[in-house]
């Protein structure tokens, strides 16, 4: 067995699992925000069950339109609140911040650990070794009550990456050059080991970087493996290496249509974003920050900074950087996801152009089907920012300063 | 429950890659849950697919159908909007499970070149089998596993669970 199988089997527990057997393990955590939230509520009060399985074990976060910017909107998190109340769950429903990040500062699982989301990105807590499983609102639901995933055990592969990242590459890069590689269903149904030398030097907020867009490539796990054990037999093991790994941009109209932030210069953009449960973190506020410091962003481009959480907008503040991001021109808005999907917070009309350090740039996905979203590092959207068009890391502001120092 | 092994329905194509932001777009996200149907593809080349849908349609993609967001809203939509069957080349994993846990039937098949936009095509889900009537040919779909059929002919996994449950 490999690290993920073992700790399935572990979850069900069996002594052995192997590829394709049907299992049932038991969910250590089960977790929804404003949106799937309500929708996994309903599903369960159908299921007539009294109570959920475990009450320290279920945990809602208002994250994806918070403040409300509709009435709708203030109703789930009211279905959220009252359920929260009457069940005994925990309810995050202060601003605390996107929800994986809140689980990664709030409720952050031993390695092994099984967490379903009812979310996408759910998967970002396998940069801490949690197999971390997206499901829907019903699934989420059928868990509430019995506790329990049924699953398939899927397919394993081992992504091995060597060596250190060159200057003006970072985390997303190689999240963005790895989509581009295998492409946007290129690990559909599968789980992903990431190993390497470039693991040891990369912090946990990298990790979460590249763990959080696993689901851009189809994956059911993103784990990163424990060092101190072998990995075990996977199907596959695909090798990169670092020198090969370039400042990436991921074009519309989806994740993985990626390029080389070479090739396209010249590209004029009006917004950009900064943050989300992919790069919103105080890393990657300071990398910006270091961006940003003494400059101002350019005519006709809005510059969003979103914090990922309450903590990392406390850091900011501590640290001066709302005060670099204010006076370069940029907007700081609460912590929570912001535009990032679409519904609030900074959208796009038709015609607009985005860099985003978000995750996803399908059609339509933060605004008008017509609007275009690029997504990069938190460094190239900077630097872009500052530009009016999309440029590679180190044109605008010379690699090597306290902001590379950082990253690593 | 309405379990219908063999269903009946005009063909929507719809190509590759269709993402939940195109079945379902984010700003519809809050949308009461009666109104979801207005919202089926509205992000999508067929963006006014709710007012042209007929119950039993079937819609017929490329690869990765349904991929992106853990949304339920997307399979729900389509749902109630009328949509009786997805075929996809392939589907996106989150998007499979919710489909079926509703009661929303998908199936594999490598259909879209075979069929046009609005042809009739009659589906055997239990023999996995897609005829085209007008032409009466037969082409084969992968089978679905049998803990599948079991969600489907429940009425989705909300019913499965309270069997499981036994509360009646
Ligand atoms: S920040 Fe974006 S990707 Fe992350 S949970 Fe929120 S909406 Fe989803």
């Amino acid at each position: 067995m490999n690290q993920i199988e073992g700790y399935l089997a572990m979850a069900a527990g069996k002594d052995e699992v192997h590829n394709g057997d049907d299992i049932t393990v038991k969910v250590d955590l089960a977790i929804a925000h404003d949106i799937t939230g309500p929708m996994a509520v309903e599903q369960f009060k159908k299921i007539g069950v009294g109570q959920v399985f475990d009450m320290k074990k279920v945990v809602f976060v208002l994250d994806h339109i918070i403040p409300a910017a509709t009435v709708e909107a203030k109703v789930l998190h009211n279905v959220l609140r009252e359920f929260s109340k009457r069940y005994g769950v925990k309810l995050y429903d202060k601003g605390e911040g996107v929800i994986h990040q809140v689980i990664a500062e709030k409720h952050r699982l031993k390695r092994g650990s099984i967490l379903i989301g009812a979310d996408s990105h759910t998967c970002t807590a396998g940069a801490y070794g949690a197999l971390a499983i997206p499901v829907g609102a019903t699934e989420l639901a059928a868990t509430m009550a019995t506790g329990t995933l049924d699953l398939e055990v899927p397919e394993i592969c081992e992504i091995r990456i060597d060596g250190k990242l060159k200057p003006g590459v970072y985390a997303k890069d190689v999240i963005l050059h790895l989509i581009g590689h295998f492409g946007t269903a290129g690990f559909t149904d599968q789980g992903v080991i990431y190993t390497g030398s470039l693991m040891d030097q990369l912090t946990m907020d990298d990790k979460m970087t590249i763990s959080n867009m696993g689901i851009e490539m189809g994956t059911m796990i993103s784990y990163f493996a424990d060092p101190d054990q072998s990995v075990g037999r996977v199907k596959e093991v695909y090798t990169f290496k670092t020198e090969d790994i370039p400042a990436s941009v991921a074009c519309p109209p989806n994740p993985g249509n990626v390029v080389r932030a070479a090739d396209l210069s010249s590209t004029k953009i009006s917004q950009v974003v900064i943050g989300s449960c992919t790069n919103g973190r105080l890393s990657d506020m300071l990398v910006a920050a270091e961006v940003l410091k003494g400059r101002k962003v350019a005519e006709g481009v809005t510059l969003l900074i979103i914090p990922a959480s309450v903590d990392i907008a406390q850091q900011m503040e501590d640290q001066g950087l709302n005060r670099i991001f204010r006076e370069a021109g940029g907007v700081i808005t609460s912590p929570g996801c912001g535009p990032c999907f679409g519904a609030h917070m900074g959208l796009l009309a038709a015609g607009d152009v985005a860099v985003s350090t978000t995750n996803r740039n399908f059609p339509g996905r933060m605004g008008h089907r017509d609007g275009k979203v690029y997504l990069a590092s938190p460094r190239l959207a900077a630097e872009s920012a500052i530009a009016g068009t999309i440029v590679s890391p180190g044109q605008v502001v010379p690699l090597g300063g306290l902001a590379d120092e950082l990253e690593v | 429950m309405s379990w219908k092994c063999k269903l009946h329905g005009r063909v929507w194509k719809l190509g590759g890659n269709v993402d939940t932001d195109q079945i379902f777009p984010g700003y519809a996200m809050a949308a009461p849950a009666d109104k979801f149907k207005d919202y089926a593809l509205a992000g999508s080349e067929i963006p006014d697919f709710a007012g042209r849908v007929q119950a039993g349609d079937i819609i017929v993609a490329g690869e990765n159908f349904g991929c992106g967001s853990s949304r339920e809203q997307a399979p729900v939509a389509l749902k109630a909007a009328g949509v009786g069957l997805v075929i996809a080349k392939s589907f996106a994993r989150i998007f499979r499970r919710n489909a079926i846990n509703i009661g929303l039937p998908v199936l594999v098949c490598d259909l879209e070149q075979q069929v046009e936009n609005g042809q009739e095509i009659e589906v055997d889900l239990v023999a996995a089998e897609v005829t085209i009537c007008a032409r009466g040919e037969k082409i084969r779909a992968t089978i679905l596993a049998a803990n599948v059929l079991q969600t489907l002919e429940a009425g989705g996994l909300i019913a499965k669970v309270r069997k499981q449950l036994k509360i009646s």
